[in-house]
């Protein structure tokens, strides 16, 4: 088995400099609501403070989402996961992994880190109840060697959150 | 074909998840991901874009098979001279439809083809605009296959020869690009026109026409179907056939093979010379369930 530890990750390709080079102008242009972004000499891993929409559950909370690029960015998905400590939510496991079809199977070129962010934040305001996922610890136990979300075979069973 | 999903034909791979499970929520998970994995290595053994095969190849296939199939590929063997295969990764569709049309082009050298084209790719790509698509996510794909189709015109310091087209179809760089390429300007004509497209749609999904196009059209390695062929077959005005190779037998005995035109709708037709030609179909994709390759009529 393969695991990606960051250390190992390959630098960006051209393309893939040039595709988040934009998106960070973008950004700067246009920021999303609710997020900031202080721009690092980092291009290949970006972390964003995501603050709690006003009138849901995590109104005035603050998380960081740690986004890191692959070699071959935007063709791959980028991966997302919450810095800890991430927020008590029925998709969101306590090693920061994220349970949303469009950070895996679902990803396309035609999101960007700025409609990724909208997604999860969207997730986030939508949830009822703050809590792990049921099976949070046999989960993250079996995250322990290091193993990126993106090489977990996600179940997508419920749209509702 | 999509190697990566559970093959539940051959009863090999099956799993459920729990009810509040968001992820594979097997036994043994590491086992499952290895499975995952080997299967993945497998598809990728084979090229994007296969060589040029004999039609025997295909009978090869089959040679302990089906009695229907083999009949079907005799009748096919009097039509088609050959075969070229793509990798079954969920692109082959598309992967198909590239290298059959930058081939076409190639060899064909036609100028009134190109300009029609790129008159065609410039609508996709104010129809992403209009559908509020940011330019940044689509332009690298759109200057990719441009620069192919400039490629493939002869006679320049630039242009590449058949078999240099066959080593960019094997290159993820390209390959890759030109398929996310086609991936959006289908997703713009579907948008464009989600009125005509919606009750395909629901027929397939049950899905809203963004939700398709989100789900099942921009990812890379989602299958194509009626709807995504119809869909780019009418933007680019390029008519496709798609032979059926499958188990159902005809009517009155005889074995027949079936095939699909998709004549674009817009009456926008390459080679409109008038000539009778018109809607005879440059491109033709031999279908076996879940997946497409390339045909090469004699």
């Amino acid at each position: 088995m393969t695991s990606s530890s960051n250390s190992s990750r390959k630098t960006l390709s051209k393309i893939a400099c040039n595709r988040l080079q934009k998106e960070l102008v973008e950004w700067q242009a246009n920021p999303p609501t609710g997020f900031n972004y202080k721009v690092s000499d980092n291009l290949q891993r970006w972390v964003i403070e995501v603050i709690g929409a006003p009138g849901t559950l995590y109104a005035n909370e603050t998380y960081k989402l740690q986004v890191d690029f692959p070699e071959h960015y935007p063709m791959e998905a980028p991966q997302v996961i919450f810095m800890n400590p991430a927020p008590m939510h029925p998709h969101i496991y306590s090693n920061g992994h994220i349970c949303l079809d469009i950070l895996y199977d679902s990803w396309s070129p035609a999101m960007t880190v700025s409609s990724v962010c909208i997604s999860i934040l969207s997730m986030l305001s939508s949830s009822t109840v703050k809590q792990r996922p049921e099976d949070n610890d046999r989960y993250v136990k079996n995250c322990r060697n290091g193993r990126s979300p993106k090489e977990t075979r996600w179940w997508f069973h419920d749209d509702k959150v | 074909m999509r190697n990566k999903e559970p093959v539940l034909d051959d009863g090999e791979v099956e799993y459920e998840a729990g009810p509040e499970s968001c992820w594979g929520n097997f036994e043994d998970d590491d086992v499952m991901q290895q499975q995952f994995s080997i299967q993945d290595d497998e598809a990728k053994k084979f090229p994007f874009v296969g060589d040029k095969e004999p039609l025997s190849s295909l009978a090869a296939e089959y040679q302990s098979g089906s009695p229907i199939l083999l009949e079907k590929i005799k009748v096919l063997d009097q039509q088609y001279a050959a075969i070229r295969r793509t990798r079954g990764d969920g692109n082959c569709f598309f992967r198909g439809f590239m290298f059959s049309y930058l081939e076409h082009v190639l060899e064909a050298q036609d100028s009134a083809e190109i300009d029609r084209i790129k008159a065609n790719v410039e609508r996709s790509r104010n129809a992403l605009q209009t559908l509020g698509y940011p330019e940044l996510t689509f332009e690298d794909f759109f200057t990719l296959f441009l620069e192919q189709l400039e490629d493939v015109i002869q006679g320049k310091e630039t242009s590449i020869s058949p078999e240099e087209l066959v080593l960019r179809s094997r290159d993820q760089s390209v390959s890759d690009y030109v398929v996310m390429f086609f991936r959006f300007v289908t997703s713009a004509e579907i948008q464009k026109r989600s009125e005509f497209f919606e009750p395909f749609i629901m027929g397939l999904s049950n899905t809203t026409v963004e939700q398709f196009c989100k789900s099942a059209v921009e990812p890379m390695g989602e299958e194509s179907d009626h709807v995504h062929i119809t869909a780019i077959s009418d933007a680019l005005g390029i008519p496709i056939r798609v032979v059926y190779l499958d188990r159902s037998s005809c009517d009155t005995g005889g074995v027949s093979v079936n095939h699909h035109d998709f004549i674009p709708a817009a009456g926008d037709l390459p080679s409109a010379r008038g000539s009778s030609e018109k809607n005879n179909p440059f491109i033709t994709l031999l279908y076996r369930p879940g997946h497409y390759d390339i045909l090469y009529p004699k």
